[in-house]
């Protein structure tokens, strides 16, 4: 049935019949209108027919066309032009450069590219040049605050760490919420792999490379991806050469690496003061006689002095800056050299770099090689064979207790600020303090950190290329096909080594462990492109096929007991503990199509539908079809507005569409016995999940409304977009009786909405000769709900019956996912120093109820989020400055909460709380009074409830980049095309509430414990081309 | 024109790939098998078995559970709060218990869908799918009796009024989500009946020449009958399985010469069923049965520390293990099985070194589910029940003077008999999982500081899990939770 429809199409396209007329031969030079430089690399085409050239390095075109023809010139990063051959041979042109919004060429996917006005969905656009030299190893980080409806979070900041990207909020529960990302045509596989480090899937691509990033954010922008859409789909396209002259670019920068702020805490005597409070508090509640210098002693011997310091001895005790050890300003360099230039026939674009930036804690840093290669080349008029490759070696350092490397109470990150601090860091001989061997240091944290951190190896690398090969054929004049093939392979090495002189691998004598995974991601698709113009109808078409496989396979090893700590490879273990080895996959394949209609440039609608399979799926519900649907209306070029002085663009769009989200794991509807289940060294297997059949996508349905605005020329645009995505079939863990031999099954049952307005708004308040000054705004409000779960759900004993996932009150009907739902914090008893709660009926209370006493407390979502980008141009300078945003998000601040206890355990306290802590009857404050064990007699734990809730709202002085462009004229005279000197600084300055190092993190797991801050970088850099 | 013919080529093998060949969307997971066929072989059926024997190395059974729990519900342990594990035990909080619902059902079923698949393997022997059939049986036996012993009363040791009866009893098996079934909670005397059932095919089927006591063996499944037997107060069986047991072959006693350093061997001599770990599953420094125990890495040596040591002796229990001496010297030999452990975690206390390692590693030990020495001990009790004082009073003497006590004589009689064979029991298997069960199948209050809990107290069983009852309507929770 598909098939016939597809030869169908294809025999409609060739039977089309063309004519030709008389033709003669015209030359002429294209320069820019800014500068009247010459430029290479012009399209120049006859229109109505398939004949195009190039113009060459000189700006030079020749080609023949009808007399009474019409040339039509475009240059990505200029206006378009059409000019009337009218009997001349000489046709000289002048471009204008489109810093026009609207008039921007904007790539659609499949190789689509159309102008911003032909659009009818919702994309958003950034260019290479915005985020060029940006402190930043993966090209998500720069999307922050430049796209509208993306919002982009760093999990921490670690270098080439992982980033949450939500296009348009989340829309799943338990599967995936990653965009689909497509560099070049190739969809890459975004999962993250690394065993032992932090690390981003988009570390290949050097963002130095980019040519510009779209993101599709509605149905109707997204939905020719189908089954990978629902999440958004993040399009990146790289340089590529241009013809004329060969230019040879080198850059170089480099820069510091500093925290944003250090957490200010107790020397040695205020915190034996609090801890021996805290012992007494407890002691006096059962015996109201005990003496305060019984606890003082206590306090003391807990930490491993002599309990019978007098209060003069302990005045001379010295602390010790653990925190200031851990934490230290590190650099960053990167090196770029690129080459491009061409011919007529072939372009290429080579360039290589290498960078390393440290993150702002020991022994964390990031280092990468990459090479790129583009080449373009004309086989004849007809065909055109595309090759691009991106290589990439990255390598990078994780913390101990970091993500598989050992808990985060190890983790300088963490432990930094909360160790005790009357233990020396060194000895008097400069070697570590605090050895398993003498029996580690005082306090909680038991291991000296900066050893820990110092002696540990905890590395991956990751090897990745990625890359594509296309032909562009083009079968008549208006009908192109375009096979294409792209591979994105990756290696990862990760290697874990914990020496045998810490405290983890002390007693088996020091632990390897070893991930080796290659991941092989194959695609290859075939697409025919059809457009027509008769008279005022144009029409276009795409069809197209693609099939997609992507495995993963890998090794893992973990061997204990080496000779000595020198040696740190599996084969020098005596203790080899496990081998592990896996394999997963999937294929899909998928048959796609387009059709656009154009009237009289005003009208245009566009209808795609595409049909997907996936292995992922049960047997039952193994394909699906995704549609949308979507118009716009350009009001402006209706006669009654056309021509107005003020009103230059005024366009409607609406689309409406479904896409689908298969992130939810190789295997979910098979029923499977799996291994690894050995008793006694002989091999064992179980089942490990019921199948289910049944099991489909989840599919997210959007209706997007969007306005397009321009006045005064361009000078004033505005575009905003109302959305409401409905997530729908969302996979859900049922649970069913364990008497089964089962937990839970997985089924299609909840859904979510997503309603939001996302606007951006541009201005030029200024435009001279010598001066231009360009403002844009972006604003991204989501208002998000979890409507559905499974039926049968058990409400929670609340009031007001909340019905939310069982033992995850994150999901909730009613509520937005992620939600808080927690026990409200009401301070301290002035009376009595103890903490109060507010129970169900909002009366205080020393002790609450779970889950009686639960309230709503917000979502770690944020209600709005965006940025503010600045350009100034004067003469040669050029300064950028990025504002972002994020309003509304909550999180739990855990690490301050352990930097909270007050002495109640032997941790550290913030400087704040010791100042604050009730000491006296009467006291006015929020801290309750020093207790050990921080609960309190018939009391909650004294960090029940919302206490550590902060609001994570920041505003961010992103970037500034300051360029000085050398004058052209100058520039020659060092036998130089083009010199540039510049300066940046990055996360420069942060307005928050949060208390802790930065509001800014994912919660992996552990809350904010141990997670290490970003960090404030400041770059100088040069840029010469040749 | 005809070089582009690879063009033509390309796109219709595309089209027919993406279009006509729906097989190519079947990807076949390569660690794990599809479960519809699974079970079809003989090798198959042997690793699934030994899927269900990993299950019992599950920190919620043998891993720890059904070791340290009953002693720190009891009167036995003390929790130290060195890393706070087992405290809320210790203190007897409601719902600090035992958590063996979800692995024992998931084992459970587990061995039902053996017991389905075995008439259709093909290449396999009668013997030999009566022997895998037998070996079955004796896990489900076992799995289902320490449901019992956690979640419901004990033959004859109930609070009427709190009775809620046996646990769900699963006789077969569920790989399709339309197998689930809603059960509801089979009486007391049904699961003991199927347990009966299991244990006496598992006696007939297991070859009598299987002797290994990592596995399921005659002698095991006598020895488990036993202990069923006895919490059922069923004497005359308990008197008669303990007897077949002590002459299966399985597991010997070991004499007094012999008995400290039994504990310091990987495979315990006296053990009849012995949960085997291999160094891949080291439990690790939380939650193993060493770092429960123990802060010492090695016997004698108190600089270096390793575990938590979150258990410790009640005084009750060393004054009770010191109580009989030969002037200021302590006779009994188990007492040696104790010792000052490092102050590496906080204040050193006299420890239990019963699991040390034995098996070669920090944290790694077997784990004896049932040793050579309990079936005198349920014999003992058995014969006291019945009358047979004489009898009982003989079984004692044997690991009275094993333990370097002198043999009594027939002036101990009557409750002190009684007294004393309880006693004996619980010193001999402090620390083994014992105590708590023994106490509750006979109904005692559990005596302990700071507070005793009367035997009526909801808190003797444990909670079902929360989520278990509300997805099964017909399932009802324990009184009190």
């Amino acid at each position: 049935m598909r098939k016939t429809t597809l030869l169908s199409f294809l025999l409609m396209i060739v039977s089309c019949a063309f004519v030709f007329a008389q033709d003669k031969t015209i030359s002429g030079k294209v320069t820019s209108s800014e500068d009247g430089s010459a430029l290479p690399g012009v399209s120049v085409t006859v229109k109505g027919t398939t004949k195009g050239v190039t113009t060459d390095g000189s700006g030079v075109y020749k080609i023949s066309a009808p007399a009474n023809g019409v040339l039509q010139f475009s240059f990505i990063g200029f206006t378009n032009e059409q000019v009337a051959v009218n009997n001349r041979t000489i046709v000289d042109v002048q471009l204008k450069s489109s810093d026009n919004e609207l008039s921007e060429v904007v790539v659609t996917g499949y190789g689509g590219a159309m102008s911003k006005r032909d659009l009818t969905g919702s994309i958003s656009k950034v260019k290479g040049q915005d985020i060029e030299n940006a402190p930043i190893q993966s090209f998500d980080r720069a999307l922050q605050g430049r796209a509208a409806g993306v919002q982009i979070i760093s999990a921490n900041g670690v270098p080439g760490g992982v980033v949450q990207v939500r296009v348009r909020g989340v829309g799943s529960i338990s599967a995936g919420t990653t965009p689909l990302y497509i560099v070049d045509g190739v969809q890459l596989n975004s999962n993250n792999s690394s065993s032992f480090t932090s690390s981003n899937p988009l570390n290949f691509l050097n963002p130095n490379d980019i040519e510009s990033i779209e993101v599709l954010k509605d149905a109707a922008a997204a939905a020719i991806y189908g089954s990978q859409a629902a999440n958004g789909v993040i399009l990146v396209t790289t340089k590529r050469g241009k013809a004329g002259k060969t230019n040879i670019t080198f850059n170089y920068n480099t820069g510091i690496v500093e925290q944003f702020k250090q957490l200010d805490v107790l020397n040695t005597q205020e915190w034996i003061q609090v801890r021996a409070e805290a012992l007494w508090n407890q002691a006096r509640a059962t015996n109201p006689a005990a003496e305060f210098r019984t606890s003082l002693t206590s306090a003391l011997t807990s930490i491993r002095l002599s309990g019978t310091l007098t209060d003069a001895e302990i005045a001379a005790l010295p602390t010790y800056d653990w925190q200031k050890e851990s934490f230290k300003t590190g650099t960053s360099s990167t090196y770029g050299l690129t080459m491009q230039g061409g011919n007529d026939k072939t372009t290429f674009y080579l360039s290589g770099g290498f960078d390393r930036q440290d993150a702002n804690l020991k022994n964390v840093d990031f280092e990468r090689g990459t090479m790129k290669v583009t080449l373009g080349h004309k086989v004849s008029p007809k065909l055109n064979v595309d090759f691009q490759t991106n290589l990439s070696t990255a390598t990078s350092r994780g913390q101990f207790g970091g993500p598989g490397g050992g808990s985060f109470l190890g983790a300088a990150a963490f432990s930094g600020s909360l160790m005790i601090p009357s233990n020396p860091i060194y000895n008097e001989d400069g070697s570590y303090f605090g050895t398993p061997a003498t029996g580690g240091t005082a306090g909680i944290l038991n291991q000296n950190i900066i050893m820990v951190t110092d002696l540990n190896t905890i590395k991956a690398t990751i090897n990745q290329a990625v890359s594509n090969l296309s032909a562009t054929y083009k079968i008549t004049k208006d009908l192109i096909f375009k096979p294409f093939v792209g591979i994105d392979y990756r290696i990862i090495k990760g290697f874990n080594y914990t020496d045998p002189r810490t405290p983890d691998a002390f007693n088996v004598r020091g632990r390897a462990q070893t991930q080796f995974d290659e991941n092989i991601n194959f695609i290859t698709n075939a697409t025919l492109n059809y457009s027509k113009e008769i008279g005022k109808n144009r029409f276009g078409g795409l069809v197209g096929v693609e099939y997609r496989s992507d495995v993963r396979e890998g090794f893992s090893s973990q061997s204990e007991n080496f000779p000595t700590p020198e040696f740190k490879y599996p084969s020098s273990a005596a203790n080899p503990i496990s081998i592990g080895g896996f394999w997963t996959g999937s294929r899909k394949n998928a048959a796609f199509a387009n059709l656009r209609y154009e009237y009289g440039g005003k009208y245009l609608i566009s209808a795609i539908a595409r049909y997907d399979g996936s292995s992922r799926f049960g047997r039952n519900n193994r394909y699906a079809l995704f549609p949308s649907i979507s118009g716009s209306w350009i009001i402006s070029e209706e006669s009654f507005l056309k021509g107005s002085n003020v009103l230059n663009l005024a366009k409607l769009r609406l689309s409406y569409g479904s896409t689908g989200n298969d992130q939810i794991g190789d295997f979910p509807s098979l029923g499977l016995f799996g291994g690894g289940f050995a008793y006694n060294s002989l091999a064992g297997m179980a089942p490990t999940g019921l199948s289910n059949p049944d099991l489909k996508w989840e599919r997210n349905v959007t209706l997007n409304l969007g306005f397009d605005l321009a006045f005064f020329n361009d000078r004033i645009s505005l575009s905003a977009d109302l959305f409401k995505r409905d997530s729908k079939d969302l996979l859900l863990f049922q649970p069913v009786p364990i008497t089964s031999g089962f937990s839970s099954i997985a089924k299609n049952v909840g859904s979510m909405t997503n309603k939001g307005i996302e606007i951006e708004f541009g201005v030029v308040p200024v435009k001279t000769d010598k001066l231009t000054w360009r403002s844009d705004f972006n604003f991204t409000y989501i208002d998000n709900k979890v409507t559905k779960l499974y039926d049968g759900i058990t409400p929670l004993a609340t009031p007001d019956s909340i019905i939310a996932l069982p033992g995850d009150t994150r999901f909730a009907v009613g509520y937005p996912a992620f939600s808080i739902f927690s026990f409200q914090y009401a301070g301290v008893n002035p009376a009595t120093g103890r903490p109060i709660w507010l129970d169900a009926n909002g009366n205080p209370t020393y002790r609450v109820q779970n889950p009686r006493d639960l309230k709503f407390f917000g979502s770690n979502q944020s209600k709005f989020y965006g940025g503010w980008t600045n350009n100034v141009s004067y003469k040669g300078f050029e300064l950028d400055v990025l504002v972002q945003y994020d309003y509304g998000r909550r999180e739990f601040n855990n690490q301050n909460a352990f930097l909270s206890e007050a002495g109640g355990r032997a941790f550290n306290v913030l400087q704040d709380v010791y100042d604050r802590r009730w000491q006296k009857p009467g006291d006015i404050t929020d801290v309750p009074r020093p207790y050990n064990g921080n609960t309190e007699l018939n009391g909650s734990g004294n960090f029940t409830g919302t206490r550590m809730l902060q609001d994570a709202s920041y505003i961010r002085l992103k970037q500034v980049t300051l360029t000085y462009n050398l004058p052209s004229a100058w520039a020659k005279a060092i036998k130089m095309q083009n010199l540039k000197v510049y300066a940046q600084g990055f996360n420069l300055l942060t307005l928050t509430n949060w208390e802790g190092y930065d509001a800014e993190f994912i919660n992996l797991g552990s809350g904010n414990n141990g997670v290490i801050p970003l960090s404030r970088n400041y770059i100088g850099g040069i840029q010469f081309t040749f | 024109m005809k070089k582009y013919n690879f063009l033509k080529y390309y796109v219709l093998s595309l089209v027919l790939l993406s279009t006509s060949c729906e097989n190519m969307l079947e990807v076949k997971p390569r660690q794990s098998i599809d479960s519809a066929t699974a079970l079809t072989t003989s090798d198959a059926i042997s690793g699934a078995i030994n899927g269900v024997y990993d299950r019992l190395q599950s920190t919620n059974l043998y891993g720890r559970d059904f070791v340290a729990i009953p002693e720190a519900l009891s009167d036995n342990g003390r929790a130290t709060n060195k890393s706070g594990r087992l405290n809320a035990e210790f203190n007897n909080q409601a719902g600090a218990h035992f958590g063996n619902w979800g692995t024992a059902y998931i084992a459970i079923n587990q061995v039902n869908l053996i017991i389905d698949a075995l008439p259709s393997v093909k290449d396999m022997t009668q013997a030999a799918k009566d022997a895998a059939e037998g070996e079955c049986k004796f896990l489900r036996a076992l799995l289902y009796f320490d449901l019992m012993r956690a979640y419901a009363y004990d033959p004859g040791a109930e609070v009427p009024q709190y009775n809620r009866g046996g646990v769900p009893l699963m006789l077969t098996g569920v790989i399709d989500p339309s197998q689930i079934t809603f059960p509801e909670r089979a009486t007391v005397k049904a699961v003991y009946d199927q347990m009966y059932k299991d244990l006496t095919d598992a006696i007939a089927k297991i070859p009598a020449a299987r002797k290994n006591i990592v596995y399921a063996s005659q002698g095991a499944a006598q020895a488990l009958f036993s202990r069923i037997a006895l919490y059922n107060k069923d004497y005359a069986t308990a008197v008669k399985q303990s007897t077949d047991g002590l002459a299966s072959g399985v597991g010997r006693f070991v004499d007094n010469a012999g008995y400290v350093q039994a504990w310091r061997v990987a495979q315990h001599p006296e053990s009849m069923f012995e949960v085997i770990y291999t160094t891949p599953e080291n439990i690790g420094v939380n939650l193993s049965l060493q770092t429960t125990y123990t802060t010492l890495v090695e016997l004698g040596n108190r600089a270096r520390t390793g575990g938590f040591g979150d258990l410790v002796p009640t005084a009750n229990l060393l004054a009770a293990l010191e109580s009989e001496k030969e002037g200021t010297r302590v006779l009994d030999i188990r007492r040696q099985l104790y010792e000052l452990g490092t102050a590496g975690r906080g204040t050193a206390e006299i420890e239990c070194t019963k699991f040390l390692g034995r098996s070669g590693a920090v944290n790694l030990d077997n784990v004896p589910v049932i040793r050579f020495s309990e079936l005198y001990f349920n014999r003992a009790e058995a014969n006291y029940m019945l009358g047979n004082e004489a009898d009982a009073l003989r079984d004692l003497n044997i690991v009275r003077t094993r333990a370097g006590l002198p043999a009594r004589t027939a002036d101990l009689k009557g409750q002190a008999l009684l007294d004393e064979i309880l006693k004996q029991r619980r010193l001999e298997f402090a620390f083994e999982g014992q105590r708590w069960f023994d106490l509750k199948r006979r109904g005692q209050d559990i005596v302990k500081l700071p507070l005793t809990i009367p035997f009526t107290d909801f808190r003797i069983l444990a909670q079902i899990p929360t989520g278990e009852i509300n997805n099964n309507p017909k399932l009802r929770q324990n009184f009190g939770y």
